[in-house]
């Protein structure tokens, strides 16, 4: 296994957000991760990073205990990660914000500049690599961040709502881009909240409510799955009717 | 088109650097001297303030102790004042990692606070340490005793040495704005989770900075003893020294090369000039000419005058990297 997570309990005072959540994620998966708002996705999703510390259970990253490790340690170790609401390194350009991310393995100036290069290259970036990074919309920022994310050559990436808030073009642009990574032979955990995605890109889901995995399963089982019609579709199916 | 403007800057700059040494007006050569030395503190608050985005407004500690390590030097040891410039930029290193490392772990407005407080502090110990000649302050030599004493008559030597400091500070950051460092250090100014992700060290890349901006700025509090020969607690540790890096390197352009220079050759002029014509009891117009500047800067070129010069475009950039 890849990475396993087992009895993440994330508590906020009296409040538990993730209430003992199991993951186990093999080699060279793409592992779909959803559930309505709230259902304690992004709390899991930051302590697989590194960046919330649970409250119990343990994390295992290619065997290693990274429980406590920060995100820093997680990003040398070969997990990274994008923002639901990506952050621009603004004052500076589009090549110069992957090279952040390409010092990671590449401590001279010209080696990042080539990786950051063939990251811009890969993700279709290269002809706004002297832009402004604050000039970029949402879709340009989101996939800025999945480049910066790739430059430091992770082994394994999680990609936060990478396609939220983009329009139909660019979501199918977006799903080729993460086919292409996922070809490239890396493993690949995606919160989203677009079904359609999820069918399209993922052979396996984990479905979240209230802190707990309620499903799992590829996803025509899963939405074939009662409580999860119950806690996600039938919700907003509900909504719908009215 | 471009090299022939490039040319003129270089051309500009080095008449101005030459024109105080020409001019033989005492009162030019003072200035250009403080222009100077104050463009090194500026520019050295520049790195993990500007470059960095961690605002301190205590900057004026390592000052101060670069002030009083020089006279002290001189007082307790008998050594030239600029023999306790090392000291104090040891000194400043140390403290550096004593008050940097918990400063950091807060962010944006309370780091800020947090640094007014520190330099608040040292200026009340100072004030209450008799040693080192509380409220009073320390002289230094009245006549040169040696030429290490650097006791000149004329400003020019200064202005000089500061040069030559100058110099090397602008090397340094130069080498370090094109680094890993300098990559992380902006960074970490405008997104500090993000960057962290990305394998950042943030801490750590903290802490180094603070150790250049901290070393050089406490050598220019020993070189500013060494001209002035005198430092109270309100000349080495008062707030009004803080502020003054902080709005010069603002003015010119946080984080860019050459802004805190700008700053200082624009803002020390107006000080002195205000000092000059309005005697003692206007010493305080050249403050309120910085609050203006601060409120006109936050309103409209938050960048500074940085802002206003125009960048080569994407394209000519990818030419020339071609």
């Amino acid at each position: 296994m890849l990475l396993e997570a087992s009895g993440i309990v994330k508590a906020f005072g009296s409040f538990r957000a993730v209430d003992g959540a199991d993951l186990a994620l093999a080699e060279n998966e793409l592992l779909g991760l959803i559930g309505p708002n709230g259902a304690g996705k992004s709390t899991f999703f930051n302590c697989l990073a590194g960046e919330a510390r649970p409250t119990r259970g343990t994390i295992r990253f290619r065997g290693e205990d990274v429980t406590m490790l920060s995100s820093a340690a997680h990003a040398r170790l070969g997990l990274a990660r994008t923002f639901q609401v990506p952050v621009v390194f603004a004052g500076m350009s589009v090549r110069e914000n992957v090279m952040v991310g390409a010092f990671l393995r590449h401590p001279a100036r010209h080696r990042a500049a080539e990786k950051a290069d063939e990251v811009l290259e890969f993700t279709g970036l290269a002809a706004q690599a002297e832009t402004p990074a604050s000039a970029l919309g949402t879709a340009g920022r989101k996939r800025l961040g999945i480049a910066r994310a790739l430059a430091t050559e992770p082994l394994l990436l999680l990609l936060d709502e990478a396609l939220a808030g983009l329009t139909s073009a660019e979501v199918e642009g977006a799903i080729e881009l993460v086919s292409r990574i996922h070809a490239r032979g890396i493993t690949l955990v995606v919160v989203e909240h677009i079904m359609e995605v999820i069918h399209r890109l993922t052979q396996r889901v984990l479905v979240f409510n209230q802190g707990r995995v309620i499903a799992e399963g590829t996803p025509a089982e899963v939405t074939a799955d009662a409580a999860v019609i119950e806690a996600y579709l039938g919700r907003r199916a509900r909504r719908l009717a009215r | 088109m471009r090299v022939s403007l490039r040319a003129a800057l270089v051309l500009a700059a080095i008449l101005l650097a030459i024109a105080p040494v020409l001019s033989g007006n005492a009162f030019y050569q003072r200035i250009a001297a403080l222009v100077v030395l104050a463009a090194i503190s500026a520019s050295a608050w520049n790195v993990i303030g500007g470059y960095g985005g961690q605002v301190s407004f205590g900057h004026s500690v390592y000052f101060g102790i670069g002030g009083y390590a020089a006279l002290l030097s001189f007082t307790k040891l008998g050594l030239p004042p600029i023999a306790g410039a090392p000291l104090g930029m040891l000194a400043s290193l140390l403290l550096s990692a004593i008050v940097g490392l918990p400063s950091f772990r807060l962010r944006g407005h309370y780091f800020s606070m947090a640094t007014i407080a520190i330099a608040a502090l040292a200026e009340l110990l100072v004030t209450n340490w008799g040693w080192a000649g509380g409220a009073i302050g320390l002289m230094g030599p009245a006549t040169p005793r040696s030429p290490a004493d650097l006791l000149f008559r004329s400003a020019l030597p200064y202005y000089a040495i500061f040069l030559v400091v100058l110099a090397v500070l602008l090397a340094l950051t130069w080498w370090m704005q094109r680094s890993r460092m300098g990559f992380y250090l902006r960074a970490i100014s405008s997104g500090e989770r993000a960057a962290e992700s990305l394998g950042v060290p943030i801490r750590r890349t903290k802490l180094y900075a603070l150790f250049l901006s901290g070393a050089f700025t406490a050598l220019a509090g020993s070189l500013y003893a060494v001209m002035i020969g005198f430092i109270d607690p309100d000349s080495g540790f008062g707030i009004l020294v803080s502020v003054n890096m902080v709005v010069m390197a603002a003015l010119g352009g946080a984080g860019t090369l050459f802004g805190p220079l700008a700053g200082a050759i624009i803002l020390v002029p107006l000080e002195e000039t205000t000092n000059a014509v309005l005697g003692g009891g206007g010493s305080g117009a050249a403050y309120v000419a910085y609050g203006i500047i601060i409120m006109l800067l936050a309103r409209f070129s938050p960048g500074g005058l940085a802002q206003w010069v125009p960048r080569p475009s994407a394209e000519k950039r990818v030419r020339r990297a071609a």
